[in-house]
């Protein structure tokens, strides 16, 4: 046990500020990532309500080919594939809209049974009090919906934040890389693991506990 | 442009690491549905108060650490302390072991969605309480834990493919392999998604018969 410490008491001033930054570079990833896979994943979840059938189709096939395909395989096509046809990513770039695409998917999936959820008599009664159809979208629904689905949109984050981990294979400088760039540093792969995966935790557990907090029905 | 025979190299390729991802998927899903199973017994029957406090802390380091990071750590970490695993064998346990965790909640929520009345009728007319656990409210928590369990599955599919970060010889690895032989990498990682969907699309569907056969409780 103490062989397995030391290290860590040994190394403690040069592994910190290492893994702090790469701490701050996941986070920085996760966060624009989630962002921006809620933008997409509400528009995704209202095109899926339209009249349009054609954009209902092309949705739902959206939806179904980013739940059959690996995030990995969504990055490598994103940074490596897409070059050879003159499109080009830096790897952040590519990291970040790979993990926006990947999760578009599933956020609109929770959108879209939050909306389902809120009775069809709460947007006719803000029509019928005269708010325009874009203000009782806005004002009196999309509130409603967003209570319903915060608790599985962190859990959503969470899953988002260790995906992030795959950035790594893309040349991303976050946690995993610093990681193994550490590992072949010092020669102490197992010790800078664990410290890579305490990192993750550390970032993660607040998240997990909110959401189990703000569930509806707690689960006992 | 691109030769029939670099397309059927590519294939061919893309198509042995295709056996290996089925392979890995299905040994992984086995191992963390029976200790899955079995955990979620223990931390929802079990009277004792420390291995409720294991099981929660297993599930909480499983599920807040990137599958990637837990990994890394059995590959590199253990051998370096001379605890040598293959590449298969790390991947299968690593994903095993996470998804025991994962797969732990999900009965769980199964259980605790059962009626107190169904436990307490089976007690009554005389079932013993292991006979009450295994006869009366397993098959329906496996039941309502089904459409769950098979979102898992879809997702533990699409995890095979981090294995590749540790050498195991399945879609992504050759993948990868292939790209430094022919340098084809738009068809090559094209070809990589519609590998993918082409194993998850036929297991959804799979999927979601088991869950119009099964998965309805009779009231």
């Amino acid at each position: 046990m103490i062989r397995f410490i030391q290290p860590y008491i040994d190394h403690a001033g040069e592994w910190l500020p290492l893994l702090l930054e790469a701490m701050g570079k996941t986070a920085l990833l996760s966060v624009s990532a989630f962002a921006l896979s809620l933008v997409f994943g509400l528009l995704l979840a209202l095109c899926r309500n339209t009249r349009w059938r054609a954009l209902e189709r092309g949705v739902a096939f959206y939806v179904t080919a980013a739940r059959g395909v690996p995030l990995l395989a969504i990055l490598f096509l994103l940074y490596f594939g897409l070059p050879g046809i003159g499109v080009t990513f830096d790897a952040f770039t590519a990291a970040i809209l790979g993990l926006a695409l990947a999760f578009a998917a599933q956020v609109a999936e929770l959108f879209r049974a939050g909306l389902m959820a809120i009775p069809a008599g709460q947007r006719e009664a803000a029509l019928a009090v005269g708010f325009t159809p874009y203000q009782s979208f806005t004002l009196i629904v999309l509130p409603q919906v967003v209570r319903i689905s915060i608790a599985p949109l962190i859990v959503t984050f969470v899953s988002l934040l260790k995906d992030s981990s795959l950035a790594s294979l893309i040349t991303v400088d976050e946690l995993v890389l610093t990681g193994r760039a550490m590992a072949t540093e010092y020669f102490l792969p197992l010790q800078i693991y664990v410290a890579v995966g305490v990192c993750y935790f550390l970032i993660a557990w607040p998240f997990s506990l909110l959401s189990r907090r703000l569930a509806p029905t707690a689960a006992r | 442009m691109i030769g029939s025979s670099t397309f059927t190299l590519i294939l061919q390729g893309l198509l042995t690491g295709a056996g290996v991802t089925v392979v890995v998927t299905l040994v992984s899903l086995l191992l963390s549905l029976s200790l899955g199973f079995g955990l979620a017994l223990v931390r929802q029957f079990a009277k004792r108060r420390g291995l409720h406090a294991m099981i929660d802390l297993y599930c909480e380091i499983m599920r807040n650490i990137p599958a990637l990071t837990h990994l890394f750590i059995l590959y590199f970490g253990l051998a370096s302390i001379g605890f040598r695993l293959s590449s298969m064998a790390a991947a299968i346990l690593g994903l095993g072991l996470i998804g025991a965790a994962v797969t732990c909640d999900l009965f769980r929520a199964g259980f605790a969605a059962l009626p107190k009345g169904q436990a307490e009728a089976a007690l009554a007319v005389g079932f013993t309480p292991s006979q009450t656990i295994l006869d009366i409210l397993t098959p329906q928590a496996m039941r309502l834990a089904l459409p769950s369990l098979g979102n898992y599955a879809v997702q533990l599919l699409k995890d095979t493919s981090i294995v590749s970060a540790i050498a195991a010889p399945e879609i992504m690895f050759y993948a990868r392999s292939l790209v430094t032989s022919s340098f084809q990498t738009t068809l090559i990682y094209t070809m990589v998604a519609v590998l993918y969907l082409a194993l998850a699309l036929p297991l959804m569907q799979a999927i979601r018969v088991l869950e119009t056969r099964y998965g309805k409780l009779k009231a």
